[in-house]
């Protein structure tokens, strides 16, 4: 139903192993994906639970405008209390289990409680026929890709799966949720903040969700809501597709701004950016295969590469910007080659590239290994699967290797690693970081701007910030890059009912609240929204003049909602 | 005069200058305009051949430039909007 007062939520007790179907609350018929996730952690979870404890709250929410027609719009949003940074988590990805939720008619699923046999693993299977916790055993400790691939030998070629592999089930706290793909792999994760550790501590090894042959949701207007997509699309198309070829071909742009992190953040430029480049991807397309492609149906973007090794046989997908950066030129591994590898390993164990790139920079970066050491990075993400003693600190972090090596620089805020983008030549990205419920996270609101005055860092921050949280609640990809504005078009013509864009701020501007008031909870305070000494003592670029000097007073001027003007609602989300 | 229209990402040698105002009758020519107020702008534009780096698009007055770009005629009042990628998961 278009207006949402049909649809329905899921939820599962993992203390019980039971799964029930609720009418979805009609109060929340506007918010979907982050929003969502954040209003239902402050009114069902208490923020001070164990990360990995039967308190705590998993939620999957795909956005509102998943299994639409509109274009980009199936993402899905993992929620939880996270035990990377203890406080309020959302990571989301692209894939289709989202859609498919959604052309079931569930707007959520939210697990509570945990099995009292933590050798059990389950799984929720979610199709026409109704919702069932069932046995997981035979998935257990099973990498990511074999587990699909032995799931799809259960269920239809229709179904799609979210899984987590054997650092999830291990609860390292760098663990990531992984979305399967419009090819049914399990390339698409939810990577940030350890939330696969939250899902394998509930016992969850997978959720499939088979929408059969279901036809899209239909909206309340639908003639305007059709060729308003279609000229959406269009328009897009006509633009200049900077994606195209992949986030991996910023990496020109980014080294040139000294955003480019090399040997655990000790400089911003790499010597090996060319070989890192994500043209030189697409140069191999030609003899190898592989391509791009869209992790979603109904994508646009098509900013995902698949990547085949030199035998012609797929290796990856997608090898992005950040994991080029935090696997490659932070831990001073020059080919690409070897990134793809290391990707295909994370992937395959599940766990977020940008934490495990840390990782493996500071145990470099503290005379672990030799930085460049691309066999010996190989060999750690092994160790992380295998549970070693070493591989459990690396699984679990940035801050918890620092801890086990004693070593200082630990380039994380809020227990999160920073990722590829940095704050000391972009600051007001740094502001972003510093204040974001996420901790540093280049999806929270990237202001990719060094020529920005001071004084209008903590605006540009705050509305990037709303930006974003308006896509991630929407389903839309930040790769699109919707505004605010258009939005709440889309909105206003899916529910029938004039949405205005102040309205999608507001909602954008509560979830933000939300969350900040999550982490308050938790025990955040103002002294925690700060950037680690590594970033405001050490410089990068020309004489490492670029330093992250930006004041107290204007970080927390960006927690304090400024009026909204015409920019904020045609701003582009960016991630 | 034509305006040349700075992207974020490239407003560093500019100190966050959004739109300069240049002599130029061709692209070219405004680029390197820009750049000889504002070294260190046109390296973020062309390579070292002199040409338009491959992740760098050109719009007139909001028409997307192909072929000979650097060539393209600029007329008085024209805006030369100069786009580059900002985002990357």
């Amino acid at each position: 139903m278009a207006d949402g007062l049909a649809d329905k939520m899921i939820r599962v007790d993992m203390t019980k192993q039971t799964a029930t179907v609720e009418s979805f609350p009609a109060k929340w018929r506007l918010l979907g994906g982050r929003a969502l996730s954040a209003r239902i952690m402050i009114e069902e979870c208490d923020p001070k639970c164990e990360p990995l404890g039967a308190g705590n709250v998993l939620v999957m929410a795909p956005g509102v405008m998943a299994g639409t027609s509109a274009p980009t719009s199936g993402r899905i949003s993992i929620g939880g209390k996270s035990p990377l940074t203890g406080g309020i988590k959302e990571a989301n990805a692209g894939g289709n289990p989202g859609q498919d939720l959604q052309k079931l008619g569930y707007r959520v699923i939210v697990v509570t409680g945990k099995p009292a046999d933590p050798n059990k693993r389950y799984g929720l299977e979610v199709d026409q026929t109704g919702v069932r916790v069932v046995a997981g055993d035979a998935y257990k400790g099973l990498w990511n890709y074999a587990a699909c691939e032995k799931l799809y030998e259960k269920y239809p070629k229709t179904a799609s799966f979210i899984t987590i592999g054997p650092a999830g089930e291990m609860l390292l706290s760098g663990s990531s949720v992984a979305c399967t793909d419009e090819k049914g792999r399990p390339a698409r994760h939810a990577a940030r903040g350890g939330l696969g550790a939250v899902m394998g501590s509930k016992g969850l090894k997978f959720v499939s969700v088979d929408s059969g042959k279901l036809s899209i949701r239909q909206p309340a207007v639908r003639k305007e809501f059709f060729a308003y997509a279609k000229d959406y699309t269009k328009a897009y198309q006509a633009g200049p597709q900077m994606f195209k070829t992949g986030t991996s071909s910023v990496v020109p742009i980014a080294n040139m701004l000294n955003t480019f992190p090399y040997k655990n953040r000790t400089e911003g430029q790499s010597p090996d950016a060319k070989n890192l480049d994500g043209a030189r991807i697409v140069e191999s397309f030609a003899t190898r295969g592989g391509g791009m492609h869209n992790c979603m149906t109904g994508c646009i973007v098509q900013c995902s590469n698949v990547v085949h090794d030199k035998d012609g046989n797929y290796k990856t997908s997608a090898l992005e910007f950040e994991t080029l950066t935090m696997l490659g030129a932070n831990c001073g591994i020059g080919s690409w080659e070897d990134v793809a590898d290391l990707d295909r390993l994370c992937d395959e164990v599940g766990l977020d590239t940008i934490e495990a790139g840390a990782a493996i920079a500071i145990y470099m970066d503290s005379g672990g290994m030799e930085f460049g050491d691309a066999a010996g990075a190989k060999g750690l993400l092994r160790q992380i699967a295998e549970g070693t003693e070493l591989g459990r600190a690396l699984g679990n972090g940035a801050v918890a290797i620092g801890k086990k090596r004693k070593h200082a620089r630990v380039p994380v805020v809020k227990g999160q690693a920073i990722p590829a983008w940095d704050p000391r030549p972009l600051k007001a990205t740094g502001v972003t970081y510093a204040t974001s419920p996420m901790g540093a996270d280049h999806t929270a609101g990237l202001i990719v701007n060094p020529g920005l005055p001071p004084d209008q860092f903590a605006r540009a921050s705050q509305e990037s910030q709303l930006a974003n949280a308006a896509c991630d609640a929407s389903g839309f990809c930040q790769f699109l890059q919707p505004t605010i504005e258009e939005i709440a078009k889309y909105y206003t013509m899916f529910i029938g009912e004039d949405v205005t864009r102040e309205h999608v701020a507001d909602m954008a501007w509560n979830c933000l609240a939300d969350e900040w008031k999550f982490n308050e909870g938790a025990g955040f305070t103002a002294a925690d929204d700060t950037l680690p000494a590594c970033m405001i003592e050490e410089g990068v670029g020309p004489n490492h003049v670029m330093k992250f000097d930006v004041s107290a007073e204007i970080i927390a001027a960006a927690k304090h909602r400024f009026a909204s003007r015409e920019e904020l609602f045609k701003l582009k989300a960016t991630g | 005069m034509p305006i040349v229209v700075i992207p974020p990402p490239y407003r560093g040698p500019t100190q966050g200058l959004e739109r300069i105002e240049v002599a130029g009758r061709t692209v070219r020519d405004c680029i390197d305009a820009v750049n000889a107020l504002y070294p260190g702008f046109g390296p973020q534009v062309l390579d070292a051949n002199g040409q338009v780096h491959r992740f760098v698009k050109l719009f007139r007055n909001g028409d997307q430039l192909a072929g000979d770009v650097l060539a393209t005629a600029i007329a008085a009042g024209d805006q030369l909007e100069v786009i580059a990628a900002i985002a990357g998961g």
